[in-house]
């Protein structure tokens, strides 16, 4: 603490601080700055800019010493990152090791971190889909959690707002459950994959849809994107290492540019945020403390309005560890429920077949996304015996492979001329809505400590007897739609994975509209401390199926509207 | 700069290859850079030779020009657990001997025919608990893994991917239904 008062009490305060680079975080700040507010944006890892900080952007298959496989040491030393689909070497340096940022899992969870500027914006999957009131309304109709505070109404203007500025790219396709949005032109679906939508139709009139997934990739007005330095998706599908076109939306290459241009932002990389200073005599929040992670001395910043949006769950951790004399157990938490009624997303199984059909066909190019099969059961009205529904992803591809059976000329002309075309493959994956419960809970560890003396996060995570349900039903009904569709060889898995691994971990800090039931207003803030905001996934009073993103973005674009109404009044 | 590339550093400026002493006086020095692995050079000429049958040089370069053997020891040595090392480690080993008991020559002295007929046997071996199983096994499972790192080492070498078949970070516009019959490229000769 030696630095405390080296640097004075004014040139350490803000307008509003910002915790958290992520997509959410680098949203609020965007519009802070946007508003005129000198805003702080604190990360707890080191600094990532667009382009410069990408090392591995540009290299070829050939520049990677293990040609893109993680070594069995890495593996070994870190199992949790290593069953993520994305961790390899080419964007292995983006991810937190498991022995760099323990926690304790009372349960077995997948905890998927990215802590650098930027976030997981850099590494995320880019799918992009509405909620509707279909959504919103799901609590208060089949009875879990508690009603949300908001409704489809509320957060249309801003999901339009977000989607023109990030680029979006989808079809018009009409469905009451999937409102369409500000698109750019749709990225198409192969011969395959709209034979098998036409299937559907066939099979199921209206009411089963599979769609081109709404991805967040520049496909058109070039000139707007370009006032942001980005330019077309050049369909790389590199997007993890860090788009050197900004094709794909991320902090780094979108939000925080701009914030930074607006003269506005200011960026403190490496800097753990440890609690968030609460002042009893003015009844409000004041300030944050940090440890700088190299140094390990502590610092305070003040802000007359604070932004969490450090991720899920360590926006819980970050509150449950900002105790006072008013706040014991955490700020805000008065109900006693900060941490609790924590959900994600049920991705446990997949689907996979054949098609000996339209073999005259194949592929070429790239793009970006792929097929999205929005929810259709228990969308309007309850039909089975679990609750809520799935979203599923489905592709279909077809490449030419070479014969390697052989030996010597044999098999060197053939992989040098690969012409044997197999049948098209076709795969979809389940995204399930799982109920928030209050024994899915985050805790802080009262014992265990990282390096920098914070406590270590608890997690208890368990799946349900719904979730087993609508495994269940997620094969069965695809198997069916499969082998309606004449694919054959038809396979199904449930990979039992632990929850986390979807990286949609959502909830512990909900929005509602009763103080005694939840933390957040409908207008993000702390109900017991209004100028402490947020807008991550902690603030999810339900999950839904959809990819959750775009409404973190929407949420902390129109809560920084509020906030700056509020300093107004 | 890591351990293994100055390694690779040492043995070019020293004019000769990094190697640390075995502990069997009798068998020659290790190769310093496979640390996890115990493979003399002359295994590694061997690993060599079994790469040149598999992709052999001819129009164009084969499996040997580009040291494809470096790169399955780099595989085998960094991406591979314990019990597969040891298994791979094992059929290499057993290899010469196997050579010798089915063709009554050393690998070296065989015909390009006679190579090919043997690895294509070898990679066909199946075990069993017994002890000849068990080398049976290793020999296949060593003679796989090197047919599989010698296409993936090549194929994703440099000389293949900016000089026979050009790889393209970008790679154009999605067509979802191109006619295969299209697709006419001309035939790349080996």
């Amino acid at each position: 603490m030696a630095n405390l008062n080296i640097r004075s009490r004014q040139e350490r305060t803000y307008q509003a601080i910002v915790v958290g680079s992520g997509i959410s975080g680098a949203w609020a700040a965007k519009e802070l700055c946007d508003l005129g507010v000198k805003t702080l944006m604190l990360e707890r890892g080191r600094n990532v800019e667009h382009i410069k900080d990408y090392p591995t952007t540009n290299m070829l298959p050939y520049e990677f010493e293990h040609r893109g496989q993680i070594p069995q040491k890495i593996q070994d030393e870190n199992p949790v990152i290593s069953r993520c689909y994305a961790f390899r070497e080419d964007a292995m340096h983006f991810f937190v090791k498991d022995t760099e940022h323990p926690y304790v899992q009372e349960k077995p969870f997948d905890w998927i971190r990215g802590y650098q500027v930027g976030g997981k914006s850099l590494l995320w999957a880019r799918q992009v889909q509405r909620w509707s009131d279909f959504d919103f309304e799901g609590p208060a109709r089949d009875g879990f959690a508690v009603d949300w505070p908001i409704r489809y109404k509320d957060i249309e203007k801003w999901y339009s707002h977000v989607e023109k500025f990030a680029g979006v790219s989808g079809n018009k396709d009409g469905l009451p459950h999937l409102p369409d949005g500000e698109f750019l032109p749709g990225y198409e679906l192969n011969v395959v994959e709209k034979y098998f939508a036409e299937q559907l139709k066939k099979h199921y009139g209206n009411d089963r849809h599979m769609i081109s997934s709404r991805c967040a990739h520049i496909h058109g007005n070039a000139d707007y994107y370009a006032q942001q330095g980005r330019a077309m998706c050049q369909n790389r599908n590199l997007c993890q290492r860090g788009c050197p076109f900004g094709g794909y939306f991320s902090s780094n290459s979108s939000t925080i540019p701009w914030a930074l241009k607006t003269g506005n932002l200011t960026i403190r990389p490496d800097a753990v945020v440890h609690s968030v200073i609460y002042d009893e005599e003015k009844g409000k929040a004041t300030g944050v403390r940090i440890i700088d992670r190299l140094t390990k001395e502590m610092e305070e910043f003040y802000a007359d309005v604070i932004f969490v949006n450090a991720a899920a769950l360590n926006t819980n951790a970050l509150l449950l560890n900002s105790t006072s004399n008013r706040f014991p157990n955490g700020l805000g938490n008065d109900s006693g429920l900060l941490g609790k009624y924590v959900a994600f997303h049920n991705y446990r199984a997949r689907v996979s077949g054949e098609y000996e059909g339209h073999s005259e066909y194949t592929t070429s190019g790239g793009r970006p996304t792929s097929g999205y099969f929005p929810r259709f059961r228990n969308v309007f009205k309850q039909e089975t015996d679990f609750l809520r529904g799935y979203a599923a992803g489905f592709s279909a591809g077809r490449g030419a492979g070479p014969d390697t059976s052989g030996i010597g000329m044999d098999l060197k002309n053939s992989l040098l001329n690969p012409d044997k075309y197999g049948p098209w493959r076709v795969g979809s994956h389940m995204m399930g809505e799982t109920i928030p419960k209050e024994s899915n809970y985050v805790a802080l560890d009262p014992n265990l400590k990282d390096e920098w003396g914070m406590p270590q996060l608890k997690i208890s995570v368990d799946y349900d007897d719904n979730d087993e349900k609508m495994v269940k039903d997620y094969i069965e009904q695809m198997t069916e739609m499969f082998t309606k569709a004449g694919f054959t060889n038809i396979r199904a898995n449930d990979s039992k994975q632990a929850p986390g691994l979807d990286i949609h971990e959502m909830g512990g800090v909900r929005m509602g509209k009763d103080p005694k039931t939840s933390l957040l207003n409908a207008n993000h803030q702390l109900h017991a401390v209004p100028n402490v905001y947020v807008t991550d996934g902690a603030s999810m009073t339900s999950t839904s199926t959809q990819n959750p993103s775009l409404t973190y973005m929407a949420f902390a674009a129109r809560a920084a509207h509020h906030a700056v109404a509020e300093s107004k009044k | 700069m890591n351990r293994r590339h100055a390694l690779r550093h040492i043995a070019l400026i020293s004019g000769g290859l990094a190697l640390i002493p075995s502990c069997d006086f009798s068998k020659e020095d290790i190769l310093a850079a496979y640390e996890n692995l115990k493979i003399t050079a002359s295994q590694k000429a061997l690993l060599g030779a079994i790469s040149d049958t598999i992709i052999p040089a001819g129009e164009i370069k084969g499996a040997l020009d580009l040291e494809v053997s470096d790169f399955i020891l780099v595989m085998v040595n960094d991406c591979f657990t314990k019990e597969n090392q040891d298994k791979f480690t094992a059929g290499l080993n057993a290899f010469p001997d196997y050579v010798n008991q089915v063709a009554g020559k050393k690998y070296e002295s065989l015909s390009v025919k006679e190579k090919e007929q043997l690895i294509l046997e070898a990679a066909k071996l199946e075990g069993d608990d017994t002890e000849e199983g068990k080398r049976k096994a290793a020999i296949s499972y060593f003679v796989n893994s090197t047919k599989r790192f010698t296409i993936q080492g090549y194929m994703a070498s440099e000389y293949i991917q900016t000089e026979i078949i050009p790889y393209s970070l970008i790679p154009g516009e999605y067509n979802g239904a191109v006619l295969i019959t299209d697709l006419q490229k001309p035939r790349i000769n080996g």
